[in-house]
């Protein structure tokens, strides 16, 4: 093999694996939905709808249990999936003290599903599988 | 030319895979504390002395369901408490699965201890109920850490040794399971949590 097409075979590989990516169906375009990916993508978001999704319900101090975030940062994250329907939020008081109950939507539970099968398809367009 | 800084795009997908699995496992999961676990060895322990002792010998069966019941009580106390404290639900999803995956292998001991004890097989006893809680364990590993279904695999690997041993050995043997390997895990799964805090 001479100098030449050992340089360019990379840029070949790496143009196929790029051809092989546009296959991937999009997240966001396909669905019309332009907040989609940031709102799932986000570590936090993916975690708590993720949880929801083999629960139930999951209070909110349960799932600052499970991600370990504040008060803040999680109500901030809960509000941005509740704003996109992808939660609702139970208010109400447990010996006098706020409990805020999340389940995860019909909705919400699409847009995961749709998240999972781009990640699925990234991992077999790169895979080759 | 690739840098040295570039994470593959399959690696990426593959993480926030692993990373949704952990989140729904988390969710799904019950937490099992190393006290428990050293708790219940303490008491199997204290079994296993009392069980050999001169005098309480021929009430050996006594004093182990005696024990089982006692570690069974410390054992749930315990897993219950950090739970309510941590503000987790006690009663979801997690802990009926929990219960639903150790009850039925729990149940069947229960009923073979008194098929053995009415026919007189009191040296199957031991073997068998090591045999059905390791079983228990492992099946109910399904809703916990997969430390539990090792120690259920292990209390299955001491059953058949405890089943093929004799009479003689078999007190040292319900007290290295239900003693030992408790302890065990105890401290192994109470050192994996403190990693986690530290």
């Amino acid at each position: 093999m001479n100098a030449k097409s050992r340089a360019t075979a990379p840029v070949e590989a790496a143009r196929a694996k790029r051809a092989k990516l546009a296959s991937v169906p999009g997240t966001a375009h396909e669905n019309d939905d332009a907040t989609f990916d940031r709102l799932v993508y986000e570590r936090v978001r993916l975690g708590i709808m993720s949880a929801l999704a083999v629960r139930e319900e999951l209070t909110f101090s349960e799932l600052k249990v499970l991600f370990d975030v504040s008060d803040g940062n999680l109500s901030a994250h809960a509000r941005k999936l509740e704003e996109a329907k992808y939660l609702t939020c139970t208010k109400s008081f447990a010996d006098r003290r706020p409990k805020s109950v999340y389940r995860l939507t019909q909705r919400g539970r699409d847009a995961l599903n749709r998240y999972l099968d781009h990640v699925e398809a990234v991992i077999k367009a790169t895979r080759g599988t | 030319m690739q840098s040295a800084n570039a994470v593959r795009i399959d690696s990426h997908a593959a993480a926030t895979l692993r990373y949704i699995r952990a989140s729904m496992d988390a969710a799904a999961s019950v937490a099992v504390p190393g006290s428990a676990g050293i708790a219940m060895g303490s008491v199997g322990l204290l079994a296993m002395v009392a069980s050999s002792a001169p005098g309480l010998h021929e009430y050996w069966l006594g004093v182990w369901l005696v024990a089982a019941f006692l570690g069974g009580g410390v054992g749930l106390a315990l897993m219950t408490r950090p739970a309510s404290l941590r503000g987790l639900s006690l009663y979801g999803t997690p802990l009926r699965k929990f219960a639903l995956g150790l009850f039925p292998a729990l149940f069947g001991g229960a009923v073979m201890t008194a098929v053995h004890w009415s026919n007189g097989n009191l040296h199957a006893i031991p073997g068998t109920w090591l045999l059905l809680y390791g079983c228990a364990l492992v099946s109910a590993s399904v809703a916990a850490t997969r430390i539990i279904a090792a120690m259920g695999a292990s209390f299955v690997a001491l059953s058949l040794i405890a089943l093929l041993a004799p009479d003689s050995l078999q007190m040292l043997l319900l007290g290295s399971g239900f003693g030992g390997l408790h302890m065990l895990f105890g401290f192994l799964i109470g050192r994996k949590g403190h990693e986690r805090q530290v």
